[in-house]
């Protein structure tokens, strides 16, 4: 898996492509956590060449946007595809995270 | 094959299923599936089945029961647990209420055609079948 920080206009946008699975899950949290500390409290997620989450990639999402709406912010997830798309509409986590179709709308709002 | 259960043994449980899949002709995006299914088991079984500090071992057998179908049982001699009798996570609750796991026998039993779970003789033995035409 591969992480890659964008600021846009002060929002980081974090694109995250390959596979999040047991082993890299706990890096993206980290990734997430510095992001946290260091003041950012809206997170854009990339998905678009994330290829594969398990159970273990949900727990990282829901950990980190839990962490985010305590601080009065939240995490927004563009771009879902294939798999990754099908497990988020299975455990309607689809209807738990702000969902947007492109990174430009996440930015836009607020 | 047998492997420690242990996390660092999902990569070659992943490659021994994968290899199931291409001899059962499997197309690309239920291997996908398979993946994710093979790491949902074995990751409880390394997490909850046996006690912290005394891994034990898991074996995974793979069979073609008919074409285009892949059969994958998974065994360890952990604590008796059989995942189809979980209580199903509250898919309704909002981010705040939501727990934090609880997920994976969920996605298990959705992308699997067919899971059975049986104790015998000390061992779980867990079923799965995955089938080229869902």
């Amino acid at each position: 898996m591969t992480i890659e920080q964008t600021q846009v206009g002060g929002k980081v946008v974090l694109h995250v492509a390959g596979r999040m699975d047991a082993e890299t899950a706990v890096q993206f949290e980290q990734h997430c956590d510095s992001c946290i500390a260091e003041g950012s409290t809206n997170l854009i997620v990339d998905l678009c060449d994330l290829t594969y989450v398990s159970s273990m990639g949900l727990r990282s999402f829901v950990t980190i946007a839990k962490k985010l709406r305590d601080k009065g912010g939240e995490l927004r997830i563009c771009r879902l595809t294939g798999l990754v798309r099908q497990v988020f509409e299975l455990t309607r986590l689809d209807k738990v995270f702000p969902l947007h179709d492109s990174v430009e709308s996440a930015l836009m709002e607020g | 094959m047998t492997l420690v259960a242990k996390a660092e043994s999902l990569g070659p449980a992943t490659e021994f299923v994968r290899k199931g899949a291409r001899e059962a002709n499997l197309p690309e995006p239920r291997v996908g599936e398979l993946e994710l299914l093979i790491e949902e088991i074995f990751i409880n079984v390394t997490r909850y089945s046996y006690p912290e500090g005394a891994p034990g071992v898991v074996t995974i057998t793979c069979s073609i029961p008919a074409p285009g179908e892949l059969a994958v049982e998974v065994g360890d001699q952990g604590i008796e647990f059989d995942p189809l009798t979980a209580i199903p996570p509250d898919l309704t609750l909002d981010l705040m209420q939501r727990p934090i796991g609880g997920l994976g026998i969920l996605l298990l039993k959705s992308f699997a055609k067919l899971v059975t779970y049986r104790r015998e003789q000390g061992w779980n033995r867990l079923k799965f079948t995955i089938s080229a035409n869902p």
